[in-house]
């Protein structure tokens, strides 16, 4: 059985197919990569999976129900959290309180929700950092801060946009491992990556979208090796 | 029956003088991205210009006209120097603060320099009055609208030709590439304010031979601006143009249907009416009002 | 999230001062300094809280204050029914203007919102019939608590002193409860709230209600205390600024914050009345002009207002003394 369904979506801005009949199943327990050169179409998926954006055509189902049409919070409850690839901390606020917030969508308990979000906060590394406002950290710190936030939300699925972009090298390693730690211990991920070496490694499975079209889903191995998709990334002279 | 031909020619006229003022409140929004609260204070003060000069030194209001351009904007100059710039990179929330604090300093400023008693520059052409095609106008209106159009024409010519012009329109399009470009934006800030304030000061002096001017005169033309400006899409120039004369046909038209005393109401029911349906303005593209954020 | 003790002693010197103070000037002030500070109080609900900055709160304050006045003047009922009336109707305006502040942001939400006030300004300047127009309105004094003929300057500041105390309460379940943690999200980024399961746009619009609610309150109790309503006054684009400012001025989303500003405008609004008043009436304009620079300059320089700059003033001394 899918916990998540995608079922020929279709969005468009203007002139702009970003993206056309997407279909694709995320059985409980995966980890599906999504991949694709700049503007194939990707971020626009999560927005539409996630109700921010509302599709032209297709559905978007969890677990058999229909998530399309409903509210991006009503989303969240249903049981899809997400980050976002232009990451939105809530500045003005501590790390503890923007967990808090995600923590606050399952129990009423305001103390409930601090412990929780401790617990979540020192899960992603960030334990000294808790007091702090979200604007005086670093990339790195507030893609975990994201991570932890939407963690607390209790998702069934989570989807990341973007992982490791835009965090120096270093980094990288202890992310991905966060992320495998999480699939470890159970969590179903739909996650956006533009590092082949990185999703290739963490994925079971991968979607491959370009021009908001699905080229390739398979194991990622028969999937970087896709001759569409080698097209798509390096251009068709290299292929021949 | 006059009547049709009357309400056409009042609302020309009075579209005139609205486009003048909402032309400088979406310049300043459209390079700046910000809303000038204000803006009325300056017309206000122009008009108190007019007046001064009329009874101090006996200046005609067009003379006074002719002369102040400098004056207004070497005030609209200093106060950006002085209030806005600092402000130009905060928040939206800062600079609504910040320019709602400068309208009240002025308008209280006023207050206290002149009273709250309203003054009238009385020209001996007051009463004088034209006829077109059977109705009557008096005859500084006419002239305000004469002036005010060729004001804004002479704007857009700038804003289309002039170099100056041009590369206001750049930082509207994109404020980061244009400072990548080597284009000082701060200097265009500065131009843009100014030009703006020299658009609602002409308006404020065309408009001191009709109305009486007190501290508060200000909030009534501004809020019709208001109106105009986000009709028309806020910072897009022609649409407010279009949008004056609309709003002016609305208060025309409303005024003889229902009378003078209700017709605010007709045209600030129609701003919120806007904001709802259309907050990007009658031209504009949805959605462009996020933006605003 | 601030301590409450200040907040207190602050209440509890306002509800002790009548035992001590008989001077009928100081009296007036203090009533004057909490009506103020719980507008500024109800307005930083929306505006501080909420992050919906609005500039119309005055139609609030005269839909309470014309509430409280046409029960007591027109219909010989009790202001206090009319009070309660006007938060009704001040509501019922609230979820039309929560509505808008969903589709509309930043600059776009503040003309709409002072189109609003400038709607009931000639509503009530024009509407002869009912509301006697730009006359305004005496309020009749007619003895006795349910009718809020109250002499005694005492009794008032207790009365108001009560409201106070309720949005004070307010501001501090904003601040520790849940509803507070998820609104203080839809102020800093209100997609990422939503992508938190925050039902952001439901929050907003019941923050409003609220403000909307107590503002109106405390227009009903103002028009009962001073005895006259004004329609230039009450719908005034001035009061509305007056209201923001004495929350920006005392701290913008802090709970004591608009009682303290209000202390400080207040104060110096008096004083610069008495000082000037007497001998020009356009003098007294002075104090607005102090008010609007005094936004200008903090909005830009203290944008955390007296009560974070004074908290930050207390945490660098404890550090200070902590360090060697
Ligand atoms: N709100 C929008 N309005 C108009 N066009 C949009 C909008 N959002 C996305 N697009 C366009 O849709 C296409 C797909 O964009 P999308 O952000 O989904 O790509 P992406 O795969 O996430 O790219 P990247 O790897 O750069 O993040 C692009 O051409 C983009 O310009
Ligand atoms: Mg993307």
């Amino acid at each position: 059985m899918s916990l998540l369904s995608v079922a020929g979506v279709s969005k468009r801005f203007g002139g702009i197919v970003a993206n056309r009949g997407i279909s694709f199943d995320v059985v409980p327990g995966e980890l599906v990569g999504i991949i694709g050169p700049n503007g194939a179409g990707k971020s626009t998926l999560f927005e539409i999976i996630t109700g921010f954006y509302h599709p032209d055509e297709g559905e978007v189902r969890l677990d058999g129900t229909r998530l399309t049409g409903l509210s991006p919070d009503a989303v969240c409850r249903r049981g899809v959290a997400r980050t976002f690839q232009k990451l939105r901390p809530f500045q003005g606020l501590s790390v503890l309180d923007n967990v808090m917030v995600g923590a606050l969508t399952r129990t009423k308990d305001v103390r409930h929700a601090r412990e929780r979000a401790r617990e979540l906060i020192r899960k992603v590394g960030l334990s000294e950092k808790a007091d702090a406002h979200a604007r005086t950290l670093s990339t790195g710190q507030r893609k975990r801060l994201e991570l932890a936030r939407a963690l607390a939300t209790e998702p069934r699925i989570l989807l990341l946009d973007e992982v490791t972009g835009g965090v120096d090298q270093r980094t990288i390693p202890e992310l991905v491992r966060l992320v495998r730690d999480l699939h470890a211990g159970g969590l179903t991920l739909l996650v956006i990556e533009h590092n082949m070496r990185v999703i290739t490694a963490v994925a079971q499975r991968i979607v491959a979208l370009h021009l908001g079209e699905v080229i390739a889903d398979g194991a990622p191995d028969a999937v970087a090796r896709d001759r569409r998709v080698v097209e798509a990334y390096l251009g068709q002279a290299y292929v021949q | 029956m006059h009547v049709i031909p009357q309400l056409i020619v009042s609302t020309l006229l009075l579209g005139g003088i609205y486009a003048l003022i909402a032309v400088g409140l979406t310049l300043i929004f459209g390079v700046m991205r910000v809303v000038n609260f204000a803006h009325g204070e300056f017309l206000m003060l122009a008009m108190y210009v007019a007046f001064w000069a009329f009874s101090l030194l006996h200046f005609d209001p067009y003379l006074t006209l002719v002369v102040s351009l400098p004056l207004f904007f070497a005030a609209g100059w200093a106060s950006y120097r002085v209030v806005m710039r600092p402000v130009i990179h905060a928040s939206h929330n800062v600079q609504i603060f910040t320019t709602v604090g400068l309208s009240i300093a002025l308008q209280n400023l006023a207050l206290v320099l002149w009273t709250a008693d309203a003054r009238f520059v009385r020209t001996d052409y007051y009463a004088v009055v034209v006829r077109i095609g059977g109705a009557a106008f008096n005859v500084a209106q006419i002239v305000a609208f004469v002036v005010a159009v060729g004001f804004t024409a002479g704007l857009f010519a700038f804003m289309r030709w002039s170099y100056t012009g041009k590369v206001m329109r750049a930082t509207a399009q994109d404020r980061q590439a244009s400072a990548l470009m080597g284009i000082d934006t701060d200097r265009v800030y500065a131009v843009t304010w100014a030009v703006g304030i020299v658009c609602v000061g002409a308006a404020g002096v065309l408009l001191a031979p009709i109305y009486p001017v007190y501290p508060t005169a200000g909030l009534q033309f501004v809020l019709i601006a208001y109106v105009a400006v986000v009709l028309g899409g806020l910072g897009d120039m022609v649409g407010a143009l279009i949008a004056a004369l609309v709003v002016a046909a609305v208060e025309v038209i409303g005024s003889y249907v229902i009378g003078t005393a209700w017709k605010e109401v007709l045209y600030l029911l129609l701003f919120i009416g806007i904001l709802v349906v259309r907050p990007a303005g009658l031209f504009g593209q949805r959605g462009a009002e996020a933006l605003g954020t | 999230m601030s301590a409450i003790a200040p907040a207190v002693v602050f209440f509890a010197v306002a509800g002790l001062a009548p035992l001590v103070v008989r001077d009928a000037f100081l009296l007036d002030s203090l009533v004057l300094i909490l009506i103020w500070g719980t507008s500024a109080a109800a307005w930083n609900v929306a505006g501080g809280y909420a992050g919906q900055i609005s500039l119309g709160h005055s139609a609030f304050f005269g839909l309470g204050a014309y509430a409280a006045a046409l029960f007591g003047a027109r219909w010989e009922l009790s202001p206090w029914l009319g009070l309660a009336v006007g938060a009704v109707v001040a509501t019922a305006i609230g979820l039309v203007i929560g509505y808008l502040s969903n589709r509309l942001r930043g600059p776009y939400f503040v003309l709409a919102t002072i189109a609003f006030s400038q709607v009931l300004l000639i509503v009530g300047s024009r509407w002869r019939g009912f509301t006697a127009g730009s006359e305004g309105i005496p309020v009749p004094f007619r003895p006795g608590f349910w009718t809020l003929g109250i002499a005694d300057k005492r009794v008032w500041v207790w009365i108001v002193l009560g409201l106070a105390v309720l949005a004070y309460l307010v501001q501090l379940y904003l601040e520790r409860a849940r509803r507070g943690y998820q609104l203080a999200a839809v102020r800093e980024d209100e997609d990422a709230a939503l992508s938190l399961g925050v039902p952001a746009r439901r929050l907003k619009v019941a923050a409003i209600c609220v403000s909307a609610a107590l503002t109106a309150a405390c227009g009903a109790l103002w028009a009962q205390y001073i005895g006259f309503v004004d329609p230039f006054y009450v719908f005034s684009v001035d009061l509305s600024v007056k209201f923001a400012l004495a929350a920006i001025i005392g701290g913008l989303g802090t709970a004591l914050g608009p009682f303290l500003g209000s202390a400080l405008v207040t104060t110096v609004e008096t004083y610069l009345r008495a000082q000037f008043g007497g001998i020009g009436a356009g003098l007294v304009g002075i104090y607005l002009i102090v008010y609007g620079c005094a936004l200008i300059v903090m909005v830009r320089w203290v944008p955390q207002g007296l009560v974070g700059w004074i908290g930050d003033r207390l945490r660098r001394r404890a550090v200070a003394r902590v360090a060697p």
